[in-house]
């Protein structure tokens, strides 16, 4: 049984998962509470799947890029958890976790969430030689110097309020493409999803390995040089955690 | 770390915080030839504090407790400090004897505290700007000491003659608050002036800091006592750990003065741990969950 655990932005998410279906799932909007609601959100679930604790072997946690404080959240209850129970614990990148839904569009998916200072964090997802793959860095942007890079329809997903749809039809026109907006929204049952998926592939990495991605403001410049390139294999470089 | 920064920066508190804290679960448990199904229950620290690093702490130790099936205890950080009293026993008196004043004062606190009985705290003061703490380390700053400010402070202390500068004892509004920003203004407008006129004598000025500040700190404290008829006087926090506070407190004071020893208090897991131990045994109030950056002694 997995446990996925997301609190990423002002949006929670908790959802269990057997490693064919989902469970339970509860979504909510926990703005700045996640450290008063997440457990809440747990013990619910585990209550409403008649779920033991005992029974998760397995936590998967949203690694963002997102609130460096909300990250955290999740990632330190999920450490608790592993510690406590022997639960094998992974980390999913938040952006993995908006755009995998929309695979099967075959449609190049640009997930955005919200990174202050009129920034977004983005990144580009895109299927290849039938592989679904992240082929961007993880990038901090404006939407005008996202959408300069941006030459062909790309489908839109994450945090989009009806301000930045406008400003991305204005400056893309038909080529900027919008999920509908239940759609388009991150629910942990995919992150549950992508994360026993990587569980079934790796082995177990350090649980202090397991940290927020603290996505540095100039990985924009590496990204735009080669903007759907695939990421550098030092991602070091771009201020992510090594991959074990 | 916090050396390099010569203060601590939330965000990179809040990264360490979270690298460190399972292994040093671990190393805790390992260190005491423990194991977890041989643990009570899990506390950590809802506030006061800086809320990444509350976060982290509290949320760890809620998934650790929920996943043991123990019960999860939030523990007042100030709290922590009064029951670093407990965590030694003195041959006379094992335990300290209630009702006492308290005095916590670290880079964070300055809280003048009557303790009536177990958990039942009544604020009497507080600093009204500056910690006591920030005050050491803005002076050692001045001084070009480094941080943090109070240890270097009194060692420098040692070698000066605490009556060389006259300083300002703050007058403050409320009897039992405390105001050191006005000590910290005259220290800054006495250095540039020894400044001026060539080399500043370090250990005076240090010594002469030392001994307003102290002597502030313990004027109120013994007020506290005498006017509220308690059994002891508890000291707790960084600060506490000087022993020039120490005695000025002592001085003035005809009641037994506990410190508890230097590691004990500057902020530690023990005390807080101890501070649990008897939220679980006086369970009259309430045990707090949530995490509060403000949180205030009930
Ligand atoms: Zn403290």
């Amino acid at each position: 049984m997995l446990l996925a655990l997301d609190t990423s932005t002002e949006w929670a998410s908790v959802a269990l998962f057997d490693g064919r279906d989902v469970l339970g799932e509860e979504t909510w909007r926990a703005q700045r509470r996640h450290g008063d609601e997440l457990f809440g959100a747990i013990e619910r679930l585990l209550l409403s799947t008649r779920t033991a604790l005992a029974s998760v072997d397995r936590i998967a946690v949203a690694t963002g890029p997102g609130s460096f404080t909300g990250l955290r959240v999740a990632i330190a209850a999920g450490q608790g958890i592993a510690r406590g129970s022997g639960a094998s614990l992974v980390g999913i990148s938040t952006l993995d976790v908006l755009a995998y839904p929309h695979a099967p569009s075959k449609l190049r998916t640009c997930p955005l969430l919200p990174a202050g200072r009129d920034q977004y964090y983005a990144a580009f997802y895109q299927e290849r030689n039938r592989k679904w793959q992240r082929r961007s860095p993880f990038i901090v942007a404006t939407l005008p110097e996202l959408s300069r890079q941006i030459g062909t329809h790309t489908l839109f997903v994450g945090e989009l309020d009806a301000e930045v749809e406008t400003t991305l039809r204005d400056l893309l026109g038909p080529n900027a493409i919008f999920a509908s907006p239940a759609s388009r929204m991150r629910r942990a049952g995919y992150l549950a999803e992508l994360g026993w998926k990587e569980l079934e592939s790796t082995k177990q990495v350090k649980m202090a390995e397991i940290e927020p991605l603290y996505v540095r403001q100039p990985s924009i410049r590496v990204s735009f040089d080669q903007p759907f390139a695939p990421p550098p294999t030092d991602e070091r470089a771009l201020g992510l955690p090594k991959r074990s | 770390m916090h050396q390099d920064t010569g203060g601590i920066v939330p965000e990179v508190a809040a990264r360490e915080h979270l690298r460190a804290i399972d292994a040093l679960t671990e190393k805790a448990l390992g260190d005491a030839g423990c194991q977890l199904t041989e643990i009570d229950a899990i506390a950590a620290t809802v506030g006061p504090g800086l809320i990444g690093c509350l976060l982290v702490g509290a949320n760890y130790a809620r998934g650790l407790a929920l996943s043991a099936g123990l019960p999860f205890v939030g523990v007042n950080h100030l709290e922590g400090h009064v029951y670093a009293n407990w965590l030694e026993e003195r041959e006379a008196t094992p335990e300290p004897e209630l009702p006492a004043v308290v005095l916590v004062v670290s880079g964070a606190h300055s809280d003048l505290v009557l303790m009536e009985a177990h958990r039942r705290f009544r604020p009497l003061g507080r600093t009204i700007d500056d910690a006591a703490g920030e005050a050491f380390d803005k002076v050692a700053r001045l001084l070009h000491l480094g941080f943090p400010g109070g240890p270097i402070i009194e060692r420098v202390a040692k070698a000066g003659d605490p009556k060389a500068f006259p300083l300002p004892r703050a007058a403050v509004a409320d009897r039992f608050d405390f105001s050191f920003s006005g000590l910290k203004t005259a220290v800054l407008r006495l250095v540039r002036e020894l400044e001026k006129k060539g080399e500043v004598p370090v250990a005076d000025v240090a010594a002469s800091f030392q001994k307003a500040i102290t002597e502030m700190l313990a004027e109120k404290t013994a007020r506290a006592a005498a006017e509220h008829a308690v059994q002891t006087v508890l000291l707790g926090g960084g600060v506490a750990a000087n022993l020039a506070l120490r005695e000025e407190i002592a001085r003035r004071i005809g009641h037994p003065l506990r410190v508890p020893s230097p590691a004990l208090c500057t902020d530690n897991g023990a005390m807080i741990g101890a501070a649990a131990f008897f939220a679980l045994r006086h369970r009259g109030t309430e045990i707090p969950v949530a995490v509060r950056s403000d949180l205030k002694l009930a």
